[in-house]
């Protein structure tokens, strides 16, 4: 066997390597959101199990699990799913902290696919598992052990922000190296509009959530550690300026704790569902030995979960109760992608230059149907990588105020009613919203259906 | 010749002995303990020799004052953090306290976070009935304090396509409580420049 043989295996090795390669995550996670948006939590969390029969799950199937089983209202279950993917998303930043040159060196070389590579999660995604994990805890009152998650949200947001300074450096010396000039507004064919809306371009990054940073300023003030509450509504204001809610919390921030019989109240609404990934293919011109040939390319695209957003207004106690929204996943999605999509270029063009040059070597030195063997593989797995983390809430919304300790009630869109009881000085309640369906984790908040007389007041 | 070999064994007693004395190591791998006084260059923002480096200009600063007279009892407040970083201006307090108390040089009462610690202690040992009178501590006791200390923390962070630079400033006053009065006041400034 030649080595040009050898090679050709060893590619086809690589482009199969996991069944990654012709799975469809976005068909596993339809069926799984469809079941969500039926009401029924448990056959989408049995249908995740089926769909991850294997031993070796990867994080995305602890973030989905996580979701699932917080939307379901079985914290522990919820909390120890994360407990596994926060743990593997510390691997993740321990190994390139052992060895950050090893990690950016490896960008722009990596010669298999991205669908096949192990999920590592996009950076919101890590900033959002922490957080929704605070979440967990503070649906049980727990302070605390909120702030231990919360302090590692924006620890890890600054481990994140360093590393995506010196790698978005390092990409661009690659691609320039390789002759690689394409930019996605080069695409032609690919939806830009999609990553050049407003509220992408608004972001200051993907990762840094105004929610995550208000949130941790809450949990620091109700543990009267007002020296980290201050940067948590700061660095919220700095990513969401103009808000007068996040400015009044700094305001706030010195004024007297509530009063016996009062409770500061954060009511927090999730709704929809994170946007998917596509894969569109792109003709896109690649530097050869014989020049430029135009190859057929995959590039993922974001598609909106379309219906799943929050529609319409909420009530607490029968008066109208205007909700900020702090979070936006389908824009941090976008702008993830935006920000990703000169490295996906350079991986992608990187991928399909070492293919033409081995096509072509085993045309001419082996066999035409060997060069036509690779082409054929090629084109059938060659696709964008459609992993993403479907189940997290594509919309956060909050509202604060003060309100006496007893029984309220909040009506939501649907005319679904949530009975909350407010019984401590500061408390979150957490409520998600997805399509028609209403849930809510915390044992203080119980959802009664929607009658005729609370879905009349919701509209 | 046997003295040689005597001192030889003398020697390798004590080398023996110096060894057998050492803690035994479980595990290794990448772990070792460092220096908590190493200077800390990981990243530029708030670090621990930053942390330190302010506590012990401030506790210096405050103990040669003068002002300190007869270990007066100070309240400590929080210090304002006016930056936009994460940084626990808690534990830089408690460590200008922690050096001010070994230096003995003042007494501190009871802050914002350990006075309901202090109040609920006090209530149930003179409300619950479960105590020996004699050794209750009684009401209406605690020392009321001279002084409050108070400071805050702020930064200016300016940024370029190479550099990173971000200035801290720290500044703490010790207030009379009876009239007032700033007694004493300090400063310590921070420089921490960055080159990508």
């Amino acid at each position: 066997m030649t080595r040009l043989s050898c090679s050709a295996v060893a590619l086809l090795g690589l482009l199969l390597s996991g069944c990654e390669t012709f799975r469809s995550y976005e068909t596993e996670l339809t069926a799984v959101n469809q079941h969500i948006q039926a009401g029924d939590v448990d056959a989408a969390l049995v249908l995740l199990e089926k769909n991850n029969s294997g031993d070796d799950k990867d994080l995305l199937y602890y973030l989905e699990k996580g979701e699932l089983l917080r939307t379901k209202g079985d914290l522990d279950a919820s909390q120890a799913a994360w407990a596994v993917a926060d743990r593997t998303v510390t691997q993740w930043e321990d190994t390139i902290k052992a060895d950050p040159e090893k990690y950016l060196a490896e960008f722009g070389s990596l010669l298999v696919n991205d669908k096949v590579r192990r999920y590592e999660g996009y950076d919101y995604e890590k900033v959002m598992l922490t957080t929704q994990m605070a979440l967990n805890h503070l649906a049980r009152g727990h302070f605390e052990q909120a702030r231990t998650d919360i302090k590692k949200t924006h620890e890890r947001e600054a481990f994140i922000s360093e590393l995506r300074d010196r790698e978005y450096l390092k990409r661009e010396e690659e691609a320039e190296a390789k002759g690689i000039t394409a930019q996605y507004t080069d695409l032609q064919g690919y939806p830009v509009q999609t990553l050049e809306a407003p509220e992408v371009l608004s972001l200051k990054n993907s990762y840094q959530s105004a929610f995550s940073h208000y949130l941790a300023g809450f949990i620091y003030e109700a543990l009267g550690e007002k020296g980290l509450a201050a940067p948590g509504y700061r660095k919220a204001i700095e990513l969401h300026p103009n808000e007068p809610l996040l400015e009044q919390a700094l305001v706030q921030l010195d004024a007297p704790a509530p009063g016996s019989g009062q409770s500061d109240v954060l009511i927090v609404l999730q709704a929809g569902l994170a946007p998917a990934r596509d894969s569109v293919r792109i003709p896109l011109p690649i530097p050869t030995t014989t020049g430029l040939i135009i190859t057929p390319l995959s590039f993922p695209v974001i598609k909106s979960e379309l219906g799943s957003g929050l529609q319409g207004g909420v009530l607490l106690d029968g008066e109208a109760l205007p909700l900020v929204q702090l979070n936006n996943t389908d824009a941090m999605s976008r702008r993830a992608l935006r920000d990703d999509m000169p490295g996906i270029i350079l991986r992608t063009s990187v991928r399909a230059i070492s293919r033409s040059v081995l096509q072509k070597q085993l045309n001419d030195n082996v066999s035409p149907l060997a060069g036509l063997a690779v082409g054929v593989f090629s084109a059938v797995t060659e696709g964008a990588d459609e992993r993403t983390w479907r189940t997290l809430p594509d919309q956060t919304l909050v509202a604060r105020l003060r309100l006496p300790h007893g029984e309220h009630l909040i009506t939501l869109p649907n005319g679904q009613q949530a009975q909350v009881k407010v019984d401590q000085a500061f408390q979150v309640v957490a409520l998600r919203m997805i399509g028609s369906q209403a849930f809510a984790a915390s044992p203080a908040v119980q959802i009664t259906p929607s009658t005729p007389t609370s879905l009349a007041q919701a509209l | 010749m046997s003295i040689r070999i005597l001192a030889l064994l003398t020697a390798a007693a004590m080398l023996t002995g110096c060894a057998s004395t050492a803690s035994p190591v479980l595990g290794g791998g990448n772990i070792s303990y460092g220096d908590t006084k190493a200077i800390e260059l990981v990243t530029n923002e708030f670090g621990s020799t930053d942390l330190q480096s302010i506590a012990e200009s401030m506790a210096r600063s405050l103990a040669q004052s003068g002002v300190l007279q007869a270990r007066p009892v100070i309240q400590v407040y929080d210090v304002k953090n006016k930056t936009s970083e994460y940084i626990d201006t808690r534990e830089i307090t408690t460590s200008i306290k922690t050096q001010l108390m070994k230096s003995g040089t003042a007494r501190f009462a009871s802050d914002n976070t350990d006075m309901q610690s202090q109040v609920d202690q006090l209530k149930l040992q003179n409300q619950s009935g479960l105590y020996k009178d004699a050794t209750v501590s009684q009401m209406g006791n605690m020392v009321a304090a001279k002084y409050r200390l108070e400071g805050s923390i702020s930064s200016i962070v300016k940024r370029s396509s190479d550099y990173k630079d971000v200035f801290y400033k720290f500044s703490l006053q010790l207030v009379d409580v009876e009239t007032g009065l700033a007694e004493w006041m300090d400063e310590k400034e921070i420089r921490k420049t960055t080159e990508r």
